[in-house]
């Protein structure tokens, strides 16, 4: 194998694992691994658990170009990977897809303990979607199992994937600004003090809580001695049986948006009148004017718009600040089997940033990709008008994404238009008029088309970026 | 290949918890198989064989 000193892009959030690394070369998605980490991968492919869909693609690409000092010895191998079409993190999915990931890591550990091979780590991170399909995409994560190895990725496991989901499902307390908050999650002690007396006697909360941070709690300072005495008594019979036990647990996990969310997903999904019609056609006029690679539906709702988007375009980001809607989308569309739409939910006033280790290894949704094409469809308003963004700023921000736009405006005479400015201050959002929006979108974007729809409370744009 | 080293920590109570959880399970699954055994000893119950589903119920009652 040659190490040269072709351009090796790092993936910032690829180094914890001392035995794998990840790295990018033009378009492609390349592993180095250590020869602890080839052995591993020898025992991976040797199981077939890389055959069938459940893991990325990957194949050997001894040959491909490795920068120096990837891994601490010279790397024994390189892996090639399939591109996963958009990167997103769990603090951006839903309730379900957390769960379907969580499930997902729980299956490839049971297929792995069949062939005495183990996950070594239980992180989120390792999940990917492509489209409503979720993939695990950390093929370092297989190693061969330890005699007397405890199941070493289930602290992980609850701080990540069971609590967070606890949390939620028990509490009714969205678990984003947790996983956002903290890079490793919620820990056994400060998941005890969230949940109640009462909760100890939800199912498995007793043992994964209430006992588990107890014990952690008491055998901190004793970690060799600990060790020792896991490894001389520890049986793989044990390591199945919890796992089994949590995969259980997990499923039984439950949490569903409110009523008027399923009443709104529902109806809106039926429009008849004129107005929705001609904008359904605008939007698949434009989605159709070309083959877009990446198309951002930011406002998506319940995903009207992308699938018209998804008629024309290889990968569809459906984004939404509201959980519900983007829960229920993404259940229909796993049922459908969907790899095109990736439904995530965000607040785009309050976007996901950059974290973990020099802020690097998660990062903003533009730096994973930048569209080419944007819808923001019945948008405007809420940030303008809610979340108190100045259209300018908005507008500027699209800009700066440098794509095509569809973009709707709603004027102030439209009725969720009244509802949102009701409770403030009149003469408040002064910039909010259409006179005023048209101005700003000509002086960043070269309209193309326009159409003010049947009712006269809105207006469609489409638009390319001026250069 | 014969150390419990990993690049994360398990936690000492983490492990500590998993023998205690999986010793349950163990527990039950062996307690279910012996009294089904006395069962059918006593002919209370007709002779059948296990289906994976006992042994899994029995596991999650741990």
């Amino acid at each position: 194998m040659s190490t040269s000193h072709a351009p090796a892009g790092l993936e910032p959030g690829s180094f914890r694992d001392p035995e794998s690394r990840v790295f990018y070369s033009g378009d492609e998605v390349f592993r180095a691994l250590s020869p602890d980490g080839l052995s591993d991968f020898e025992a991976l492919e040797a199981s077939g658990l890389l055959d069938g869909e459940r893991v990325v693609r990957t194949e050997r690409a001894d040959g491909a170009a490795v920068a120096e000092g990837l891994l601490v010895h010279k790397p024994a191998a390189v892996l090639r990977h399939e591109r996963i079409p958009f990167v997103s993190y769990p603090y951006e999915w839903t309730f379900s897809m957390l769960k379907d990931a969580a499930l997902l890591q729980l299956d490839l550990l049971l297929a792995a303990l069949d062939h005495d091979m183990v996950l070594k780590d239980s992180t989120p991170y390792n999940v990917q979607f492509k489209g409503a399909r979720p993939t695990f995409v950390d093929v370092g994560s297989f190693e061969r199992m330890r005699e007397g190895e405890p199941w070493v990725g289930y602290r992980q496991f609850c701080m990540l994937y069971l609590y967070p989901l606890l949390l939620q499902s028990a509490k009714g307390v969205p678990f984003h600004p947790w996983l956002r908050g903290s890079i490793d999650g919620i820990t056994p002690p400060q998941m005890r003090r969230l949940m109640s007396f009462r909760d100890r006697f939800r199912k498995g909360v007793f043992t994964n809580v209430f006992l588990h941070a107890r014990l952690e709690e008491r055998y901190a300072d004793r970690p060799q001695q600990v060790k020792d005495e896991v490894r001389r008594v520890f049986k793989k019979e044990l390591f199945v049986a919890n796992v089994r036990k949590m995969r259980k647990l997990v499923e039984r996990l439950d949490w569903s948006p409110p009523e008027g969310v399923w009443t709104a997903y529902g109806e809106r999904n039926s429009y008849t009148d004129d107005d929705a019609r001609r904008k359904d056609e605008f939007v698949r006029e434009v989605a159709k004017g070309r083959d877009w690679k990446l198309v951002w539906d930011i406002g998506c709702n319940n995903g009207r718009y992308s699938r018209i988007a998804a008629e024309g375009a290889k990968t569809v980001i459906a984004v939404d600040a509201d959980q519900g809607p983007v829960e229920l989308l993404y259940r229909d569309l796993r049922d459908e089997g969907n790899e095109q739409i990736l439904p995530l939910t965000m607040n785009l006033a309050d976007p996901s940033p950059g974290l973990g280790w020099r802020g690097l290894e998660r990062r903003s949704m533009p730096d994973r990709g930048k569209p080419d094409l944007v819808l923001a469809l019945a948008l405007v308003h809420h940030v303008a008008i809610s979340a108190n963004v100045p259209v300018k700023e908005f507008i500027d921000w699209l800009r700066s994404l440098g794509s095509a736009l569809v973009i709707e405006f709603p004027t102030r005479e439209d009725p969720m238009v009244k509802k949102l400015l009701a409770p403030k201050r009149d003469g408040l959002h002064p910039d909010y008029e259409l006179d005023f929006f048209e101005r700003t979108l000509n002086d960043a974007f070269e309209v193309e088309r326009s159409e003010r729809l049947e009712s006269g409370t809105r207006v469609l744009y489409h638009a390319r970026p001026k250069s | 290949m014969t150390t419990v080293l990993a690049y994360l920590d398990p936690g000492s109570g983490s492990m500590i918890l998993q023998i205690i959880a999986g010793g349950l399970a163990a527990v039950a699954v062996t307690a279910k198989l012996y009294w089904n055994r006395l069962l059918r000893f006593l002919r209370i119950k007709k002779d059948e064989p296990e289906t994976e589903a006992d042994t899994a119920r029995s596991t999650d009652a741990a």
